[in-house]
C-alpha cells in the first residue's frame, strides 16, 4: 500500500488552523510545556550560560528535588484537605526543596567546582558528570534496595501526582477554550520564574555584579567586587531553582518523578540553553517558548494520528538544536566570544 | 607620608620574568609618571600592584598594609583604582550601571552618580546607552569616573591619552589635573608632555627595572635624560 502520511500531515494542519479550539488548546499546551522547559534551563543557563561551568548535575539536582518534594508531599497532604491547603504545602515545599538544593549547590561549588574554573571544561565535565552519577546511584539504591513503594515508609512513591494532586484543580472553559488548571499553574510558575529570574540579573546589585564579572572578571574584581562570592551564589540561585523545577515535574504527567528524569531534564535542557544562546537569559525565554511551542504541536500531530510514529517529539526537539547550530552557531541571542576575557 | 611602597618586587607571565626587582614609593598628594618603552613592564607593576599578577617576590604595601597575597577585589576595597589600558568597560552594561558597579558597598550609590555626571556630563545624557556603544573619548571619561566613584585614596592609571584624538586629550587631561587635587595618581603615559604637565615626580622603567627618577620640574620634554629610555 502506498503511504499516504504527507497529504493527510498537510491537511489535517489545515483543520488545525481552522479549528479554533484545536489552535489554543494547542497554544495553551505549548505555554504550559514551555514554563517547565524555562524552568528546567533557567538554572542551566545561569550556571552554564554566565559562569561557563557545564553543570552536568543539573538534571541530577532536578531529580533530588522531585524526590525532596514527592517525599514531602506524601508525608504532608492528607486526603482530608482542600485544594486552597494543598497548593500551600506545595508552595511550602517549593521554598524548602529550592533551599535545601541551593545549600547542595553552595557546597558543590566551593568544595569542588571551584578549583576547576582555570581548567579546560573538560574538567568540569568530567566533574560534574561524576556527581551526577554519584547522586543517580545514591537514589538508586534509595528507591529500589530499601524498596520504598512497600517498605517501612510505605508511601506510594511511583505516582506522588496521584496522591497529592487535588482532583478539584481540575479543568476550565474560557470562551472556546479548554485547558486544565494545571497548566495555568504551570505557566504562572513560569511566568514567575522569568521574571524572578530576570528582577535578579537586571535589579539587584548582585546581579549587576554577576553581569559585570561575566564580561569582565578582571575589571569588575578591580572595582572590589568579590567575583568568587557573586558566582557561589549563582551556582546556588542556579542548583535551587534546578530543584524547584523538580518540584513542578512532580505533578505534570508526562515527567513525574523517577531516577532516569536526571537524563530526561538535562538534554531539552541543554537544547534550550544552546538554542537561546549562551549567556542570555532572553535567549533561555524565547528558545523554552519556541520548543516548547513546536513540543505541543508535535504531540498533538503524534498524538491524534496525523503522523503514524510515537516518540518523536523528542527528536523533533533535538531537530531545533541542529538547525540552529547549522545556521546560527552562537545561538538566538548569544554573545560573541563569552566568557572569553582573556 | 608614603602611601604606596613597592619595595624589590619580581613578577612573572609564566616562565618569563618581567619585573626584576621594581622599587617605586607614592607619597599623599602626589602625582608619579613611570615612564618608558612599550613592553617594559609598566602595566605589569599595575597588574602587580592589583594582585591580578602577583609578584614572586618583594613587598606592596598600601597605607602601611601589606597587598602581596590578597585578593584583587581587597586590594581594590583597600582603596586602590586602576582606570587600565583600553578602558574596560562592561560594554553591555549601561553607562550608569558600569558606575553603579565601581561604587563600594559603603557609599550611597545617587551620590556617586552625582559625583560622576556633575565631572562629565556627557555621560549623564548617555546614562542609559550601553557603554560599548559610547566613542573613545566617553568611554575614558566612564573609565574615569568609575575610578573617582570608588572612594579611592590611590588611582592607578594606564595611557589615558591612547587612541584619543587631540581635543578629547585636553579634556582627559584636565579631569585627570582636577582628580589629582583630591586622590594621589600613579600614572602611565606615552604623551611626554601630558605626563610632565600632570606629574610631580617620575620614574622610567627598563627591561623589568627603574633605572632613573626625579622631579618633573628637572626635566623637559627634549631632555636627552628621557628621549633615550622613551623613542624606540
Amino acid at each position: 500500500m502506498i503511504p499516504t502520511v504527507d497529504p493527510l500531515f498537510v491537511g489535517d494542519v489545515l483543520d488545525l488552523l481552522t479549528s479554533p479550539g484545536d489552535v489554543s488548546s494547542v497554544l495553551i499546551e505549548g505555554f504550559a510545556k514551555a514554563s517547565l522547559y524555562l524552568m528546567i534551563a533557567s538554572g542551566l543557563t545561569l550556571i552554564f550560560g554566565l559562569m561557563d561551568v557545564i553543570n552536568f548535575a543539573h538534571g541530577a539536582f532536578t531529580m533530588y528535588g522531585a524526590y525532596i518534594a514527592a517525599g514531602l508531599m506524601l508525608g504532608l497532604v492528607t486526603a482530608s484537605m482542600g485544594w486552597a491547603t494543598v497548593m500551600l504545602v506545595f508552595l511550602f515545599v517549593l521554598v524548602v526543596v529550592f533551599a535545601l538544593l541551593a545549600a547542595l549547590g553552595t557546597i558543590f561549588e566551593v568544595t569542588l567546582v571551584r578549583k576547576l574554573y582555570e581548567y579546560p571544561p573538560i574538567y568540569q565535565i568530567l566533574l560534574t558528570f561524576g556527581i551526577t552519577i554519584t547522586m543517580e546511584q545514591f537514589m538508586r539504591m534509595i528507591v529500589e534496595f530499601r524498596d520504598i513503594n512497600n517498605g517501612q515508609w510505605n508511601l506510594d512513591w511511583a505516582s506522588p501526582r496521584r496522591q497529592t494532586l487535588p482532583s478539584e484543580l481540575g479543568d476550565s472553559e474560557l470562551l472556546f477554550v479548554e485547558f486544565t488548571n494545571l497548566q495555568l499553574f504551570e505557566i504562572l510558575l513560569g511566568v514567575l520564574t522569568a521574571v524572578g529570574i530576570w528582577a535578579f540579573l537586571n535589579r539587584t546589585r548582585y546581579g549587576l555584579f554577576v553581569r559585570a564579572g561575566v564580561e569582565d572578571e578582571e575589571m569588575a574584581k578591580a572595582l572590589g567586587i568579590n567575583v568568587q562570592r557573586t558566582f557561589t551564589v549563582v551556582f546556588a540561585v542556579g542548583s535551587g531553582i534546578a530543584g524547584a523545577a523538580g518540584v513542578v515535574l512532580m505533578w505534570d504527567p508526562l515527567w513525574s518523578v523517577s531516577v532516569p528524569l536526571a537524563l530526561d531534564v538535562l538534554l531539552p535542557a541543554f537544547v534550550i540553553v544552546i538554542v537561546g544562546g549562551l549567556g542570555s537569559f532572553k535567549g533561555t525565554v524565547v528558545a523554552s517558548l519556541l520548543v516548547g511551542m513546536i513540543d505541543a504541536l508535535g504531540t498533538w500531530a503524534f498524538t491524534t494520528g496525523v503522523i503514524e510514529f510515537t516518540g518523536l517529539e523528542e527528536l523533533m526537539i533535538f531537530s531545533i538544536l541542529v538547525v540552529m547550530l547549522i545556521l546560527q552557531p552562537r545561538g538566538l541571542f548569544g554573545v560573541e566570544g563569552q566568557g572569553d576575557h582573556g | 607620608m608614603t602611601l604606596l611602597d613597592v619595595s624589590d618586587i619580581h613578577t612573572y607571565y609564566g616562565e618569563s620574568h618581567i619585573l626584576e626587582g621594581v622599587s617605586l614609593e607614592i607619597d599623599e598628594g602626589e602625582v608619579v609618571a613611570l615612564l618608558g618603552r612599550n613592553g617594559v613592564g609598566k602595566t605589569t607593576t599595575m597588574r602587580s600592584i592589583l594582585q591580578l599578577t602577583p609578584p614572586v617576590e618583594g613587598t606592596i604595601t598600601f597605607d602601611g598594609e601589606e597587598l602581596v597575597g590578597k585578593d584583587t577585589y581587597e586590594v581594590a576595597e583597600a582603596g586602590i583604582g586602576w582606570i587600565p589600558e583600553e578602558r574596560r568597560m562592561f560594554t553591555r552594561l549601561s553607562v550608569e550601571e558600569n558606575i553603579r558597579a565601581a561604587v563600594p558597598d559603603s557609599q550611597r550609590v545617587p551620590e556617586a552618580l552625582e559625583t560622576a555626571y556633575e565631572t562629565f556630563p556627557i555621560l549623564k545624557e548617555r546614562s542609559d546607552q550601553r557603554a560599548g556603544d559610547l566613542s573613545g573619548g566617553q568611554q575614558q571619561m566612564l573609565a574615569i569616573a568609575r575610578g573617582l566613584v570608588g572612594d579611592n585614596d590611590l588611582l592607578l592609571v594606564d595611557e589615558p591619552s591612547e587612541g584619543l584624538a587631540p581635543q578629547i586629550v585636553t579634556d582627559v587631561g584636565r579631569a585627570l589635573m582636577d582628580a589629582a587635587e583630591e586622590i594621589p595618581i600613579l600614572l602611565v603615559e606615552q604623551k611626554l608632555g601630558l605626563a610632565l604637565d600632570l606629574a610631580d615626580r617620575f620614574y622610567v622603567m627598563d627591561h623589568g627595572q627603574i633605572i632613573d627618577e626625579g622631579e618633573t620640574s628637572a626635566v623637559s620634554t627634549d631632555d636627552e635624560r628621557l628621549r633615550r629610555y622613551l623613542s624606540a
